[in-house]
């Protein structure tokens, strides 16, 4: 079979940026990591919040969507698809870790008593410490909440794709978005 | 201490103040939503290459996948 040779490009820790070739055996197969492995990779480590857990389930993810493309109809997008195996394989993840202390049995209204501090602008220098921030603010999130967010970072993802992702309707993540995102926004003005 | 080493040293500190004043500028960043926020950090973040080459292995190692008729008639 016809290998397909794709650029890796990997930025270190002081920001030399450097490239490799990757050969795919399956053409088809390097296509489909190479549009979606960002995307996917970065669900799961902001799911798991371990980055070396996120690599490992980055690699599952992608070894499941292997061996069942011959399988995948189209009756979704690829990306989806994809989503839909991540999102399986990390609750999956977090079921048989039971490592989290989510705060899933706060009442919702308590993302709409503070409207004020939710609706100023989400202000961060952009360092890495902009990305601790996100992984504490998110931790702290309901994982229906945090899943919704992530989703809608998304832009190729559409409100119905989000809906069947998530077993609802898309009024019902229109709805549960708006919440999200002001417990997003309540949550990270208190990493500061 | 010699005058002119110090006016020097005076404006290498100067410098160096203002370099970092503008990279302190250059990293403020307001985002108008969380889902704003979560595209710019997907954005900045790499998907180590160590994926891709476990990957490969991985697949290496898979068995050949057959086609339907094959697995059908056990050929």
């Amino acid at each position: 079979m016809a290998e397909v040779a794709c650029i890796e490009r990997t930025v270190d820790t002081e920001g030399t940026a450097t490239e490799s070739v990757v050969n795919w055996s399956s053409p088809e197969f390097g296509a489909l990591y190479e549009q979606h492995s960002r995307q996917i990779y970065y669900l799961a480590l902001r799911m798991l919040s371990d980055t070396a857990q996120a690599e490992d389930a980055t690699h599952d993810i992608f070894l499941k969507a292997f061996r069942g493309m011959k399988q995948f109809r189209g009756e979704s997008s690829q990306r989806t698809w994809l989503y839909r195996i991540a999102i399986n394989h990390c609750r999956n993840l977090l079921q048989s870790w039971h490592r989290r202390t989510m705060v899933t049995n706060v009442e919702e209204t308590v993302w709409d008593q503070t409207a004020s501090r939710c609706e100023s602008p989400l202000r961060a220098l952009e360092t890495a410490e902009l990305g601790e921030r996100i992984r504490k603010t998110l931790d702290r999130l309901p994982d229906e909440y945090r899943l919704l967010l992530l989703l809608v970072a998304d832009e190729e993802l559409s409100y119905d794709a989000m809906g069947e992702l998530t077993g609802q309707s898309a009024d019902a993540v229109r709805g549960k978005l708006h919440r999200a995102r002001k417990a997003f926004a309540l949550l990270f003005h208190q990493t500061e | 201490m010699n005058p002119r080493k110090l006016q020097q040293s005076t404006r290498e500190e100067s410098v160096q103040e203002n370099q970092l004043a503008s990279e302190q500028k250059q990293v403020a960043r307001e985002f108008n939503s969380a889902e704003e926020m979560l595209r710019h950090d997907a954005s900045q973040t790499l998907v180590p290459p160590e994926i891709a080459a476990r990957l490969q292995e991985s697949i290496a190692k898979e068995p050949p996948q057959r086609n339907w008729w094959r697995r059908w008639f056990g050929s």
